[in-house]
């Protein structure tokens, strides 16, 4: 399986939009935190669908070193109730919709890696976001986060579901990003 | 047998002409007393020619409005005090059974008469004017916008056309540059220009030929354009009708949006739990998760499908609400019909 994203892009801080067929969204976000860790970059995971508990076991089952990735975790809190951050490891929000909360989460946790780390964020997904989110609402969350992400120069991967997007939100979507990878 | 005086003939033929002529022919002296009141001017009055000859009251019973009678009175005074003759004078008559008539009267001195006669000649043109009104009704009413054009200018611009370019009759009247100011880009307008003249060059006239005009207030209206030429050569007019339909293409163009925004927000995130719920699943079977890990995600699963039933009944709202702004096909596509 080749490499889904090329290191040289990565180390030129490029953003990026992947796209996966539903089925292969789980195993894509794998992979992409799998290949991150072998090129020395921090992970910085913001989950709107698997909780950061399953994620964490996924990532040592696939062989992650789990202390180069932090989670955002947006999905917890609300199933199971009360939960504590554990400073670099995971920050819990209430709810995919709250996006204020969410945007402090990604701020802390990336103010929290080491100066000169190389550090890449990974959202997932997009499609996921859709459930809570209207896609202008989630359009202009997306140019936020890019924005934040090029001023810190850090690289980012924004994943969604293929043919899942209408043609409008793509086409915002793909000015926001340096190369869209479709990986089936 | 005998033979006809050549002046008997001619009273004859005279008396043929004006007995049988469709207009009011009346021969007056100076004072406006009638001696000769023809059949067509029995008809359009109601009074016969013993009623009027050899008197002046039938101008009163004509117009038993005495301020109206002076107003005309003054009016052909004026037009006599200048030459002995007036032309398309238009009144309202009185007929004897109460009726209006609009009359157009033409009058001539007759030169050779002592004493001094004048011939009128009144036209009843009752009906071409109330079909003129009529039609100038249904063109200022009509809420679509109307210009009738010559080779060279607008000759009419109704009520509509104002309200929709936001161009009073009195700017765009007699003149041929309306069309550049609702099309100021020079690009479109040669594009338009030139879909028209390909359309007209091989029909003469355009169905629902839709543009884009820029209003006076510089505001984007959609207009979809049928026109029909009335007459042929040079002389043709073309008459173009305009119907403004920005609401109707913008309350389509929403509910497509809208549409696709919902259909996305649906789809992608049905797909997304069933994904989240096979993934489980094979977890599962692979004794990879804990009862707890299962509930979490399942937690999840029902908490996304929760907020997908709650987008649903605001898609059913939203529907319900933009109901009269739905186009007429969607509502049926709508509700199934």
């Amino acid at each position: 399986m080749p490499d889904i994203v090329r290191a040289e892009d990565l180390d030129i801080k490029q953003i990026f939009l992947l796209l996966a067929t539903p089925g292969n969204m789980r195993e894509r976000n794998i992979q992409v935190i799998k290949e991150l860790s072998t090129l020395g970059y921090h992970s910085v995971v913001i989950t709107t669908n698997f909780p950061y508990s399953i994620l964490k076991k996924m990532y040592e089952e696939s062989g992650v070193d789990l202390t180069k990735v932090s989670f955002v975790d947006t999905v917890t809190h609300h199933s199971i109730g009360k939960v504590e951050n554990i400073r670099g490891v995971v920050r819990y929000i209430n709810s995919p919709a709250d996006l204020t909360d969410m945007g402090i989460a990604v701020t802390e946790v990336l103010k929290e890696q080491r100066t000169g780390e190389k550090v890449c964020i990974l959202y997932d997904s997009i499609s996921t976001m859709l459930i809570y989110l209207s896609s202008p609402s989630i359009s202009k969350f997306i140019h936020f986060l890019t924005n934040k992400l090029r001023l810190m120069d850090i690289s980012g991967i924004f994943l969604a579901a293929e043919k899942g997007l209408d043609p409008m939100l793509m086409n915002q979507l793909i000015t926001f990003v340096d190369k869209v990878i479709e990986t089936g | 047998m005998g033979t006809r005086k050549p002046k008997d003939s001619n009273s004859c033929i005279e008396e043929g002409i004006l007995d049988n002529a469709l207009a009011m022919i009346a021969v007056l002296e100076k004072n406006g007393r009638i001696r000769t009141w023809n059949h067509a001017a029995e008809m359009i009055t109601g009074y016969s020619r013993n009623d009027v000859v050899g008197s002046t009251e039938v101008w009163k019973l004509l117009y038993p409005d005495k301020n109206y009678r002076d107003s005309i009175t003054e009016k052909i005074s004026a037009i006599l005090s200048t030459k002995n003759y007036f032309e398309n004078f238009e009144t309202i008559i009185r007929t004897k059974s109460g009726e209006s008539r609009i009359i157009l009267w033409n009058t001539k001195k007759i030169t050779d008469s002592d004493p001094q006669r004048t011939i009128a000649v009144g036209l009843d043109v009752t009906e071409f004017r109330n079909a003129d009104l009529f039609r100038e009704s249904i063109i200022e009413n009509a809420n679509i916008l109307i210009a009738v054009l010559d080779k060279e200018n607008v000759r009419i611009w109704n009520k509509a056309a104002e309200t929709i370019t936001g161009y009073l009759r009195d700017e765009v009247i007699g003149k041929r540059d309306v069309w550049k100011r609702l099309y100021p880009d020079v690009g479109y307008r040669r594009t338009i220009t030139r879909q028209i003249m390909d359309i007209i060059g091989k029909n003469r006239f355009f169905e629902n030929f839709e543009t884009t005009i820029v209003t006076k207030s510089g505001e984007k209206k959609i207009i979809t354009w049928n026109t029909r030429q009335i007459g042929t050569g040079e002389a043709h007019l073309d008459i173009a009708i305009g119907l403004d339909i920005t609401a109707r293409k913008q309350a389509e163009e929403a509910l497509i949006s809208y549409m696709t925004e919902m259909a996305m927000r649906l789809k992608g995130p049905v797909e997304v739990i069933r994904d989240n719920l096979s993934d489980v699943t094979k977890l599962t079977r692979e004794r990879k998760l804990e009862p707890l890990e299962i509930a979490l995600i399942l937690d999840t699963q029902i908490r996304n499908a929760d907020q997908i039933a709650q987008n649903v009944q605001e898609f059913q709202r939203a529907i319900a609400e933009k109901h009269q702004e739905i186009p007429e096909a969607y509502r049926k596509f709508l509700a199934g019909e």
